[in-house]
């Protein structure tokens, strides 16, 4: 029987009336890697707090393998065995990573033996392996507000491994990194996915999709969706929420794209050229200047949204206007690469559901054609 | 092989650590020696008192290095403890110096007949001893424990320290049938170990002792600040919630630390008031707890040895000043602040280790230091963090 590492049961936190986190329930497994995203706001920073003794629930509780954490304090939540890494990188910017390591790796925390008892050697060869597990043993012995801020960033994941905790909790560690930092930071949890359960907090989708193996996705302080990264992505609520704070996109254009996106995925095989064609087209259609464009063509990416039955969208096509516009998009997206049976059964089945006139198709599938040759 | 290659730099940093330790001992040793045996023979017998009264004061400085240099607290109260210390000694003195039974002769001026009961420990010398640094210790552990068992913290906890010494200046100022108010208990004429306090020998004595509990309380300090519990106090000054998210529990480390440099205080006030002759509620005074906290930093928060130093040097220069111009002191005094805190704010000694530092170091052989305070910036963030305590 595998035990949860980590439940959450029904938990509410409300701060003067507003429910950061409402009515919310979560478990994972021992020794899973687990993401959770969320717009600003959906609650995910308070979601660590509880865990890790920063904030009480104000109804519910949450259980670290079994153990009830309303009981404890923070010391005594972060002794039984959960590290916590904060958004910004927070070390002892007096002590040199070293020290700061050491003082992460000290077995018995209380006050006494800390005052009394000097750092066993078996300490200090952890201390020294962290170092270089980190990269930071060339400037182990400087203090640590001379580091950069990504080397910060590993020296704070260095102190929660220090502290050899069963449960990590990191929040967005690779906020203000560069790119290769960040797929270093990404390798670093990886690694240490193996032999801990990890739970992280990301707003980088790119990243996310470098470690994800289950996602979740908090809203409004309730768990949306939970699932592979693909299922994430392609899940119209998800999709809604997610982007609909983040994008000055319409209901109206979400539905094309996601249109678009259906009969792309048809055959099952979203080529990139299909891909291109619809950002292209979006993009340009939605966004005036190029840096808008740019950015919608980012936000777009990550909702190329697959198998919505088709049968769900079209009925909300509420103008002529729109039915013609999903029409062409679709017929253009299609007819970027080769025609193939399933993309034309499923063009058939969006034919009938639009259920346009014949004249107006053979016009919208001549103009769409035109637009296509015109790109090149 | 890397481990090897790791190896080797850190046996001659641990080869140079031990060096320094054994120059810092001789150091000091020298120091007192030079203070015990050759200032008497440079000194009068009046500016040897005042030497004596500033080397207790900079005791006191040690203990507010300790808590505010170090753990990031400013108390502005240690002036309880202070006075803790002295009165525990100077009701000693007072029963010493009568006749078995007899009572100190302000007790008859407002007409109470019976010593009254907490006096009568102190007929108890060795009582007296433990009760000057422990009473101390025990009233900072509990103002302590309440304060940051409630996650108090920055101006907060400032704010507090000092109305607890008003609380305390007031309680004094106010027993006169307890303690003789106002007055205060006078020691110069008492009588310790068959001698007047105020016997140009004894003063050679209190003088001798207080060099000795210095260097004492320095070789504490230094043996709290070092090692893993010094870099504990460092990192609560730091970041108390990293702090606490590592598994510690800060509380407990802060009210020890408190306790310490709250007894650290006790046995400073002894001292002082049996070589300024009279302990009065007046060293609880606003402005004297707030002197302290000037002191270290001009001589250079948690660097210890900046303690003493800002404490000798500013006491000296304010008796020679207040000497020849006794209007212009307190100008002086608050202008010295200022110019500490806007152009030395590493104070005396941080400014020579940055200044000359290397070339110490290096004539003596020794690897470089670091600055104690390299970001001002993180404890200024730690400050406006404060209004956390309603949290709870």
């Amino acid at each position: 029987m595998s035990t949860k590492v980590l439940e959450i049961k029904d938990v509410t936190v409300s701060f003067d009336g507003f429910k950061a986190i409402n009515n919310l329930n979560f478990s994972m497994d021992e020794g899973e890697l687990r993401v959770i995203i969320g717009p600003n706001g959906a609650g995910k920073t308070t979601f660590l707090d509880v865990i890790s003794g920063k904030t009480k629930p104000t109804e519910g509780a949450a259980y670290f393998k079994g153990q009830d954490l309303r009981k404890y304090k923070e010391h005594e939540i972060s002794r039984l065995g959960i590290g916590r890494k904060f958004q910004t990188p927070r070390v002892y910017l007096n002590l040199t990573p070293r020290e700061n390591l050491d003082l992460s790796c000290n077995r018995n925390k209380n006050v006494f033996p800390t005052l009394f008892k000097a750092p066993p050697p078996a300490e200090k060869r952890t201390v020294g392996g962290l170092l270089e597990t980190i990269g930071l043993d060339h400037k182990a012995d400087i203090p640590a507000a001379l580091l950069s801020h990504g080397e910060k960033q590993w020296l704070e994941i260095g102190m929660l491994v220090a502290q050899s905790p069963d449960l990590l909790l990191v929040d967005e560690p690779v906020a203000g990194l560069t790119d290769e930092e960040t797929e270093q930071t990404g390798k670093l949890l990886l690694s240490l996915a193996e032999s801990h359960s990890i739970v992280v907090i990301e707003h980088d989708m790119e990243f996310v999709r470098q470690i994800a193996r289950q996602v979740t996705v908090l809203h409004q302080g309730s768990v949306l969706f939970e699932g592979t990264m693909d299922q994430v992505q392609n899940d119209p609520k998800v999709i809604e929420v997610y982007l609909g704070k983040e994008t000055s996109l319409t209901p109206e254009q979400m539905l094309l794209l996601r249109i678009a996106a259906t009969m792309a995925w048809a055959d099952d095989n979203f080529a990139n050229v299909q891909q291109e064609v619809i950002l292209d087209r979006l993009s340009r259609k939605f966004a005036h200047s190029p840096d808008d464009q740019a950015s919608l063509r980012d936000d777009l990416k990550n909702l190329l949204a697959k198998e919505i039955p088709l049968e769900e969208l079209v009925p909300q096509l509420a103008t002529p206007a729109q039915k013609e516009e999903a029409l062409m998009l679709s017929y253009e997206v299609i007819s970027a690469n080769q025609i193939n049976q399933t993309e034309a059964v499923a063009y058939q089945k969006l034919l009938s559901l639009l259920d346009l006139p014949p004249a107006t198709v053979s016009r919208l599938e001549a103009a769409a054609l035109e637009e296509l040759a015109a790109r090149g | 092989m890397a481990t090897d290659m790791a190896v080797q730099p850190r046996l001659a940093a641990k080869a140079s650590q031990k060096r320094k330790l054994m120059i810092e001992v001789v150091a000091v040793i020298a120091i007192a020696l030079v203070l015990i045996v050759i200032m008497p023979m440079l000194l009068s017998g009046f500016r040897l008192n005042l030497l004596g009264r500033f080397l207790a004061l900079a005791i006191v400085a040690l203990g507010i290095d300790l808590i505010w240099g170090f753990t990031g607290l400013l108390s502005l109260g240690h002036g309880i403890f202070f006075a803790l210390g002295g009165y525990a000694f100077a009701m000693y003195l007072e029963l010493n110096t009568l006749p078995d039974g007899q009572m100190p002769e302000f007790f008859s001026l407002y007409g109470v007949t019976e010593l009254p009961l907490f006096w009568q420990p102190f007929n108890s010398f060795p009582f007296t001893l433990l009760a000057i640094f422990v009473i101390p210790a025990i009233v900072a552990g509990l103002l302590g424990y309440l304060v940051f068992r409630n996650r108090i913290r920055g101006v907060y906890f400032s704010i507090l320290t000092q109305a607890a010494l008003v609380v305390f200046f007031n309680l004094f100022n106010g027993q006169q049938k307890l303690i003789n108010g106002t007055n205060g208990l006078k020691t110069s004429t008492s009588v310790f170990l068959g001698q007047e306090v105020g016997t140009p020998a004894m003063r050679m004595v209190f003088y001798i002792t207080t060099v000795i509990a210095l260097v004492a309380m320095y070789a504490l300090c230094r043996w709290l600040t070092s090692g893993r519990f010094g870099r504990m106090l460092v990192a609560i000054r730091d970041d108390e919630n990293r702090v606490r998210f590592s598994g510690y529990d800060p509380t407990a480390f802060k009210v020890l630390v408190f306790a310490v440099s709250g007894a650290i205080a006790g046995i400073a006030g002894a001292l002082y008031t049996v070589q300024s002759g009279i302990i009065s509620p007046q060293v609880m005074d606003i402005a004297f707890s707030i002197e302290m906290v000037i002191w270290v930093a001009v001589g250079g928060r948690a660097t210890l040895v900046g303690a003493v130093l800002g404490a000798v040097l500013v006491n000296m220069a304010r008796s020679l000043l207040s000497e020849r111009f006794p209007d212009v002191w307190l100008f002086f005094q608050g202008a010295l602040f200022l110019i500490v805190v806007t152009t030395l704010p590493d104070g005396i000694i941080g400014w020579g280790r940055r200044r000359f530092g290397p070339a110490i170091s290096s004539a003596l052989g020794l690897a470089p230091t670091d600055l104690p305070y390299l970001d001002d910036s993180a404890e200024a963030e730690a400050v406006v963090e404060t209004p956390e305590f309603a949290e709870k």
